[in-house]
């Protein structure tokens, strides 16, 4: 599969056909058994998955994974200083560094969840979560976003907040995403690939994916 | 002018009874307790590093304690060197010991991390109990004198006390200081969610072997005073026993707390000096506080007894809100 820089690219298959283990392999959490992976030119292949986020990656998660203890602005601050040299400093206190609790803030106020900035990650919705793992990304400076379902287990008014939002990224940085919202993908995307059984069946622009007969078999099986 | 928080205030009260217990206490026995507590907390300190900020469970930790402890007295008291040279090189090899052994034990993770540090924990007292000709085997090392820094004299126990003390304050500024710096965070960051921090950028890996060498730097020092007090050392200084009561004390205390292991300490060293001496069977004693603990304040002692505080705190303000809501109910009617 070859995604070009700045590209919106749609992932869609049945539950098991590959689309998050995919992602898994393009991040490092999985070493691939054959092939190789290259990303902005770069073979990563044995490169592990903090290697990765150096070069300008970043994910988020099927299932949320935050620090749920934590606010949702000390998160931000640990996706921040992730590619930072002061994530060594073991004596510096991380509370007074107050360009990347700004920075933090304001990256919150991106995804509009700058009010609850206090708030721990256990007291805020499903939906603000889901908002807070697209800051946390967008704190990293991406140059290509893995997005696994943004919208699952969305309501309606917090799918359109997140659709807003996605439609608000700028469009340097490559996005691939994997939804089961057929309506919200299809429109996002500029290519969709279909996935089955952890191969590419169909690959193409939203009409021809549409049209394409095998895409009707990957869905109803004949 | 604002009044003083509830927090600065314990604060205050627990650093003047810190200071003020040699004339506090008339007994020299009492005080040399004392110094044994603070001992063991900076061991438990170290150890809570890995437990409770890391989520490694360490059952190996005692080594640090006994390696240090062996070195200096080997050194100083058979090998003729000089007290300060004693100290910096048992500490220095211990830290390279820690090295060594959180390269080996973060191969592995959970209960593979927690059976590596207990067999090389174990390789270290089988090593102690055979090579006699080194250690002393099962008779162990002695003969060290206390060294008398700036012309005190450490066999004073209200000196070697305050010396200690020194130490347990030195210790828990750095290592509070290490829990609120960026790589502090970091490495609770991977104890709660590793695979996130790899996203995130961080080497998790990286992180928790520093740690683990900061972790067994401070077991050193603790092992240091050890020699020291003791002027003796012996295999069971290394033993799983040993590195098992150290765990205790962090969870009884509270982990992923600064004072948590401080109050575990005190309690484990409160009872096996103390309390054995007019109870026999004080190790029932002392398992039966630890249920207790762990069915009512599960979070260990000091976040237990802080949350019993704060909801203490918190009733005559809701008991009033109340009052004052059923007042304007009345008045209503």
């Amino acid at each position: 599969m070859r995604i070009p820089a700045g590209e919106r690219r749609l992932l869609l298959g049945p539950n098991g056909a590959g689309k998050t283990t995919f992602f898994n392999l393009i991040a490092g959490d999985f070493p691939p058994s054959q092939g190789e992976i290259r990303i902005f030119g770069q073979n990563v292949t044995r490169k592990s998955a903090n290697q990765r986020t150096h070069l300008g990656m970043a994910r988020t998660y099927q299932i949320i994974t935050l620090f749920s203890k934590n606010t949702l602005l000390h998160n931000v601050v640990i996706s921040l200083v992730g590619q930072r040299e002061i994530r060594f400093n073991p004596w510096s206190d991380l509370r007074r560094q107050t360009p990347l609790w700004d920075e933090a803030r304001a990256t919150l106020a991106l995804v509009g969840l700058e009010n609850l900035a206090n708030r721990t990650v256990a007291e805020t919705s499903y939906g603000e979560r889901r908002r807070l793992e697209i800051a946390m990304a967008l704190a990293q400076k991406p140059k290509l976003l893995l997005l696994d379902e943004p919208l699952a287990g969305l309501s309606a008014d917090e799918r359109q907040d997140v659709q807003r939002l996605l439609q608000s990224i700028p469009r340097d940085i490559t996005i691939v995403m994997i939804e089961h919202d057929m309506d919200v993908g299809l429109s996002f995307a500029d290519v969709i690939t279909v996935m089955q059984h952890g191969q590419v069946v169909v690959e193409g622009s939203r009409a021809d994916v549409v049209a394409d007969p095998r895409t009707r078999e990957v869905y109803l099986g004949h | 002018m604002r009044a003083p928080s509830f927090k600065l205030v314990t604060w205050l009260i627990a650093i003047a009874a810190l200071l003020a217990l040699p004339w506090l206490v008339t007994s020299d026995y009492y005080v040399n307790i004392a110094s044994q507590i603070i001992i063991a907390a900076i061991l438990a300190l170290s150890l809570n590093l890995l437990v409770g900020f890391g989520g490694m469970i360490s059952l190996g930790h005692a080594a640090y304690l006994g390696v240090a402890a062996y070195v200096s007295i080997y050194l100083t008291a058979h090998a003729g060197f000089g007290h300060l040279a004693g100290a910096f090189i048992a500490v220095g090899a211990t830290t390279v010991l820690a090295m060594l052994f959180g390269y080996l034990a973060l191969r592995a993770s959970g209960l593979g991390f927690l059976m590596i540090t207990l067999a090389l924990g174990q390789i270290l007292w089988g090593v102690a109990y055979r090579w006699a000709s080194l250690t002393g085997g099962d008779n162990g090392l002695g003969g060290l004198k206390r060294p008398q820094p700036f012309g005190f004299n450490l066999m004073d126990p209200a000196i070697f006390y305050y010396f200690v003390l020194a130490f347990l304050g030195i210790a828990l500024w750095c290592i509070a200081r290490f829990v609120q710096s960026a790589l502090g965070q970091s490495l609770q960051g991977t104890r709660d969610q590793p695979r996130r921090m790899r996203a995130l950028g961080y080497n998790v890996w990286l992180i928790q072997w520093l740690s683990f060498v900061f972790a067994g730097f401070w077991g050193a020092v603790a092992g240091l005073l050890y020699a020291y007090y003791h002027q003796f050392v012996s295999p069971q200084t290394l033993h799983l026993t040993t590195s098992a009561e150290t765990l205790l004390m962090v969870i009884a205390g509270g982990t992923g707390t600064l004072l948590g292991p401080v109050v575990g300490a005190a309690l484990v060293i409160i009872l096996k000096n103390v309390v054995s001496a007019y109870i026999t069977r004080w190790l029932i004693l002392l398992g039966v506080i630890f249920v207790v603990i762990v069915l009512f304040m599960p979070e260990g002692l000091v976040p237990g007894i802080t949350r019993w505080v704060r909801s203490l705190r918190s009733r005559p303000r809701a008991d009033k809100a109340a009052d004052t809501s059923s007042i304007a109910k009345d008045s209503a009617r």
